[in-house]
């Protein structure tokens, strides 16, 4: 079941996006069955639109996570964490949400999920999802995938992938999407059916190759450089920021010190004892309430992570366009080639060096049947060419309309959910200090 | 009934000593020495009483007691000072501009000495000296040697490990004249020491030199006295009131040496914190560069995590040149307080001792030889004096130490007020909310943090009243100073208690 990239002629509004909010942050997504004409603007305001069909709206959410048992693919024993995904529809009239589905899944089938939507729709900067496993890391905090805040902070992750697909004009109406979230058993195969593995595999090579375009699109290039520059500086600030958590964790613990110091000082004391109880008291106070505070930070870091990562898709696109782009050039020049050919048998003139001009002078020129031949061959192809050409031409600008339409979304998205991250690390040194 | 005898009226003594006097830090101390006869032997004894006051919010002085008096030099007179306090503190000495003199033999730092005084014991009203470290310490000795019964104060470090400190250094010199002149105020503030006369000398003398070298004649009997007691003789037992401040020294140099070790840490962990929050910010701007809407925002971040930088960096050095060097001093002064408990100790062995032979020969009673008179005297002198100045000691440290972490909330609330974010905000408000709240925070945020701290620390020692420090410490009668079981005290302890009239605090 293929499912092709929905044509331009679905201009959907996206619903605003809701940032990454605390860990039980809902967000109703508007999905459409079937999608023509604007709908209205905000969120929870599921309108009818004029072209007269009523929206669902749906809400989803990832609201537990189970440590599981099973057999992995070797037949080896193995732990995994499974997660439950709730969807509920609410029906615009009477508010009330019903729950429609839920299922358990685990990340990798996330992952496929992912890839999925990466090779059949290039043009468009898929989500990302929450990290394969804990990266920047201070040294309190745990690598270990099994370890609950890392598994907390990977359902937000995950109910966040989900709503921001679900959100996406385009992707959200994709069939493998909704069976994902409704249909538990036989996904899997459902997927592969639509043979993408083949599709995943050349994608894969083909984004890892080294090659050279003549006429690059320059927008593309320095949004290329943008994502590049923009994965290193988000990384940078992971890492240094990991540092930071890490010194401030040891300033706060030390000042635990004083407060056994505090309280044996204030034995001996008299007037002073009690204030100095009391002083030791507060220091210990303070020496724990780092951890709350690192853990909101860290909050703060998946937000930044979430951005890294779609810089990475953002270059995906970037790349693919590169790719087509080299494709076209290749198949413009090979078109051109097999033109200057044609050319030359018909006039029989050599003008550039060729195999077959080299064997003429040495095995003796062919007949005239034969040259024909070749001349009729080189027609066809050069016809069929032409045709090809056409349609990767057109291909080639469906493609940047439709990617640089993304684009912009993702742009306005990203300002908009960077500014709100800033805001609300703002807010929560403030209460910090507070 | 005895100070009538001693001739004094009773309204003097009667002078109230009430909470509104308390509150108005009206202090008054009441010296007298009077002789007491003992029949049928002539005894020299000398008594003292002194009523402390509240300690005042200024800093004041708090009232002090003894005279210097010993049994060979007895003074009989009436003394009646007016009180101590901040009101009416008649001298005032200030340690500053430090000056480097290079010289072929040496270099060092001198530091300028200005004096103002109205006592008659000054000749003019002002003097400006200079003096170096060497002069210190030789005042320093002469007062212990003239005074040893009285606790001195503890000069900062005689010796620097050369390479690993910087003599001249501005922190270290800073450093050291600021311990310099916690040393001079606390002997001008000291009702005893702030008399004797190698003080004078050093707030007044232009050339100290020609002074010291003829300083050896000058030592007083009771320092002749006391530098004769050897060591060798064993304290059948300590008078509890001592041992107990010997064990309070012992766990409090103890607690402070542990609280200097910790802030030392802390102070090294924010240093640490602060090399990574040095190259935290710069990203933030790196990345606003590549931004267009959100490039302010960014960059406003990246600015406030340079002034928390700031602030931090002045914090830690708030905490390495004015919290960490009390630390030090107190340790200091724990164990020159403990070297003069060693002393007392000595005093009063030598006395036992002298006492047991005298009993051991002894056929004529009551005839107590003067030498062991004379013992008697010297230790309970030393005691009287010890117990003032240990409660001087310990207003002090409360005072010092009350005023450190005030002085460190106080820097907080400057940095939270700082002019130069008020004029910060009006710009940022155009930028909108994102940077305006991050720049907030950042200035905010450690100096909000420590301030909480601190206040909640002073909060709580306000609550506590300070209370009268004479405490349970001066109110023990003597009864349980042993002395020796077979000798009957007699009046001298009498004279100790407090007399009928006044009351107890």
């Amino acid at each position: 079941m293929e499912q092709a990239p929905p044509g331009p002629e679905r201009p959907l509004q996206p619903a605003p996006m809701e940032p990454l909010g605390r860990p039980t942050a809902r967000l109703e997504a508007v999905v459409g069955e079937e999608a023509e004409g604007s709908r209205g603007e905000g969120r929870g305001d599921g309108t009818v639109t004029e072209n007269n069909f009523s929206l669902k709206k749906i809400e989803i959410s990832v609201s537990e996570a189970e440590k599981r048992t099973g057999r992995n693919a070797m037949n080896m024993q193995e732990t995994y964490t499974a997660y439950l995904i709730e969807t509920r529809s609410v029906e615009h009239v009477d508010g009330q949400s019903v729950l429609t589905d839920s299922l358990w899944r685990r990340y990798s089938e996330f992952e496929l999920l992912r890839n999925y939507l990466l090779v059949y729709y290039p043009h468009i900067v898929v989500p990302p999802l929450p990290e394969k496993r804990a990266e920047f890391v201070w040294h309190k905090l745990s690598a270990d995938n099994m370890d609950p805040d890392f598994v907390e902070r990977r359902r937000i992750g995950l109910e966040n992938f989900l709503l921001r697909v679900a959100s996406h004009p385009i992707l959200c109406r994709d069939k493998i999407f909704y069976l994902f979230l409704t249909q538990e058993g036989n996904w899997k195969e459902t997927v592969s059916e639509t043979g993408f593995q083949l599709k995943a595999d050349s994608r894969l090579k083909a984004l890892n190759a080294t090659f050279r375009v003549k006429n690059p699109d320059k927008r593309f290039t320095e949004l290329k450089h943008y994502s590049d520059e923009l994965q290193s500086v988000i990384s940078h600030l992971l890492r240094v920021r990991a540092r930071v958590a890490d010194r401030l964790y040891g300033v706060y613990k030390v000042h635990g010190n004083y407060g056994r110091v505090f309280s044996e000082w204030s034995a001996i004391e008299k007037e002073m004892g009690d204030g100095l109880q009391s002083a030791g008291h507060h220091m210990d106070v303070y020496a724990s309430s780092i951890d709350d505070i690192l853990e909101d930070e860290e909050h703060y870091a998946d937000q930044l992570k979430e951005y890294l990562f779609y810089a990475e898709a953002l270059r995906a696109v970037c790349r693919k366009h590169e790719l087509m782009q080299y494709d076209l050039e290749m198949a413009a020049q090979d078109l051109a080639s097999k033109k200057q050919q044609c050319e030359e048998l018909a006039t029989g003139t050599v003008r550039t060096f060729s195999l077959k001009g080299m064997t003429t002078k040495l095995f003796g020129q062919e007949t005239p049947e034969q040259r024909d031949a070749r001349i009729k061959v080189l027609e066809e192809q050069i016809s069929e060419g032409e045709q090809q050409l056409k349609s990767k031409n057109l291909e080639g600008r469906e493609f940047v309309k439709n990617a640089w339409a993304d684009i912009e979304r993702f742009k306005e998205q990203k300002n908009h959910d960077l500014k709100e991250a800033l805001i609300s690390y703002a807010v929560m040194q403030i209460s910090m200090c507070k | 009934h005895l100070l009538q005898s001693a001739g004094l009226s009773a309204e003097r003594l009667l002078q109230e000593d009430s909470e509104e006097d308390c509150e108005d830090g009206g202090a008054w101390v009441m010296h007298f020495t009077s002789v007491i006869h003992w029949p049928p032997c002539p005894f020299h004894g000398v008594f003292m009483f002194s009523l402390h006051d509240l300690i005042l919010p200024n800093g004041g002085t708090p009232a002090g007691t003894s005279s210097p008096a010993s049994s060979s030099s007895l003074l009989n007179r009436l003394q009646l000072d007016d009180d101590m306090d901040g009101e009416t503190r008649d001298l005032f000495v200030t340690v500053d501009d430090p000056k480097k003199h290079v010289c072929t033999m040496e270099t060092y730092i001198t530091y300028r000495i200005t004096t103002k005084s109205t006592r008659v014991e000054f000749d003019l009203p002002e003097y400006s000296v200079r003096r170096r470290y060497q002069d210190f310490d030789w005042l320093r000795n002469k007062l212990e040697e003239s005074q040893p019964t009285h606790l001195i104060p503890p000069l900062p470090e005689k010796f620097v490990v050369k390479g690993v400190v910087d003599r001249f250094s501005e922190e270290f010199v800073e450093t050291r004249r600021k311990a310099l002149d916690k040393f001079l105020k606390r002997i001008a503030d000291h009702p005893v020491l702030s008399f004797n006369e190698h003080f004078n000398v050093f707030l007044t003398a232009k050339d100290l030199t020609a002074y010291k070298k003829q300083g050896m004649a000058l030592l007083t009997r009771v320092g002749e006295s006391v530098k004769h007691v050897t060591g060798g003789y064993k304290l059948r037992s300590r008078p509890l009131e001592f041992a107990a401040i010997g064990e309070y020294l012992d766990t409090f140099a103890l607690k402070l040496g542990t609280i200097d070790r910790i802030a030392q840490r802390i102070i090294k962990e924010e240093i640490e914190y602060l090399v990574e929050l040095r190259e935290y910010g710069p990203v933030y701007s790196t990345w606003s560069a590549l931004e267009g809407e959100l490039a302010e925002p960014l960059e406003g971040v990246s600015a406030c995590i340079g002034n928390c930088s700031t602030a931090l960096e002045e914090l830690t050095d708030d905490m390495t040149e004015d919290f960490l060097p009390v630390l030090r001093e107190y340790t200091l002064y724990s164990d020159c307080m403990k070297s003069v408990l060693k002393k007392r100790d000595q005093v009063q062995a030598e006395y036992e001792a002298k006492l047991d032979s005298v009993v051991l020969r002894k056929e004529d009673r009551p005839k107590v030889p003067v030498d062991v008179e004379k013992c008697q005297d010297r230790m309970e002198c030393f005691n009287a004096d010890l117990k003032a100045d240990v409660e001087r000691w310990q207003d002090n440290k409360r005072q010092d130490f009350r005023q450190l972490l005030m002085g460190m909330a106080d820097r907080n609330i400057q940095y939270y007020e700082k002019p130069d974010l008020k004029q910060r905000l009006p710009r940022i408000e155009k930028q909108g909310p994102p940077a305006r709240c991050a720049l907030v925070f950042c200035v905010v945020l450690q100096p909000l943090r420590v301030l909480v701290l601190c206040a909640e620390v002073v909060l709580s020692w306000r609550a506590e009243p300070p209370r009268c420090p004479l405490g349970s410490h001066a109110h023990t009668p003597l009864t349980k100073t042993v002395v020796s079981p077979s000798v009957p005290v007699g009046p001298a302890v009498s004279c100790r208690q407090r007399p009928p009239g006044l009351q107890p605090e």
